[in-house]
């Protein structure tokens, strides 16, 4: 899996949010990222498969792997709703 | 990850990065100084980058001096801009071409994408601008009877 191009992270008053560079930036859908799902962001960036991800996650965090196959399993069918993926 | 609404204030470093790299951006203006084109809470704009010279009737997002963010439409250029909004008729004068941020392009009413541009809406912004005298004057007048006949909100 990994993230189409043209999209890049800002921070803004303390949150990362997800800008397109393409797109018009509309503040009425603006799209934040916080730490766990920041984590998987930037594994996806360069292209990572779920078990990766549940890896990286068990790493950089307390969580079991219950909890940290939900947070990639959630995170990665947003993506797909949002046809972010490639 | 949550998609939601963020403030203007929160937002104007991206939204100057947007329009510098060519860019829109959408968003609901707030307030009821622009009805009855724009209704807070339902109505978006689009804002594109400010060309370099207003003309009459363009609605420019500009910032006022004490910080305050305004997208009101122009009824005079010259040196200056003289800028009102269309449920307003007090207009503020001098505002200067350094404080246009962006130029409204585009919004959507019930769903419904319209350009500024089309004959429609130049012609609403025609009308709607010379009817002010007499549209200030029935609203005097009403003021006026509801006083007179006690049916104000106090009466």
């Amino acid at each position: 899996m990994k993230l189409k191009s043209g999209f890049i992270l800002k921070e803004m008053a303390g949150e990362c949010i997800v800008v397109s560079v393409d797109a018009a930036l509309d503040l009425n859908g603006v799209i934040t990222l916080n730490e766990t799902a920041k984590t998987i962001w930037s594994c996806l960036e360069k292209g990572a498969e779920r078990e990766e991800l549940i890896k990286e996650l068990l790493s950089e965090y307390e969580v079991d792997g219950t909890e940290a196959s939900r947070a990639v399993d959630a995170f990665v069918s947003k993506l797909k709703e949002l046809d972010f993926l490639e | 990850m949550s998609e939601r609404k963020i403030k203007l204030d929160d937002a104007m470093p991206l939204i100057k990065e947007k329009l510098a790299s060519g860019g829109e951006v959408t968003f609901s203006p707030r307030g009821t100084s622009m009805l009855p084109l724009l209704r807070e809470g339902r109505d978006t704009v689009t804002l594109s980058p400010a060309p370099k010279k207003l003309k009459k009737y363009d609605i420019p997002f500009y910032q006022r001096e004490n910080g305050q963010y305004v997208l009101h439409r122009v009824v005079k250029t010259g040196e200056s801009y003289t800028c009102i909004g269309d449920n307003q008729f007090e207009s503020e004068k001098g505002v200067k071409q350094e404080q246009i941020i962006a130029i409204c392009t585009a919004f959507t009413r019930d769903g419904r994408r319209y350009s500024v541009n089309s004959a429609r809406w130049k012609l609403y912004a025609r009308l709607w601008h010379y009817s002010r005298f007499p549209r200030r004057m029935l609203a005097a007048l009403k003021r006026r009877a509801a006083r007179s006949f006690g049916k104000d909100k106090n009466g």
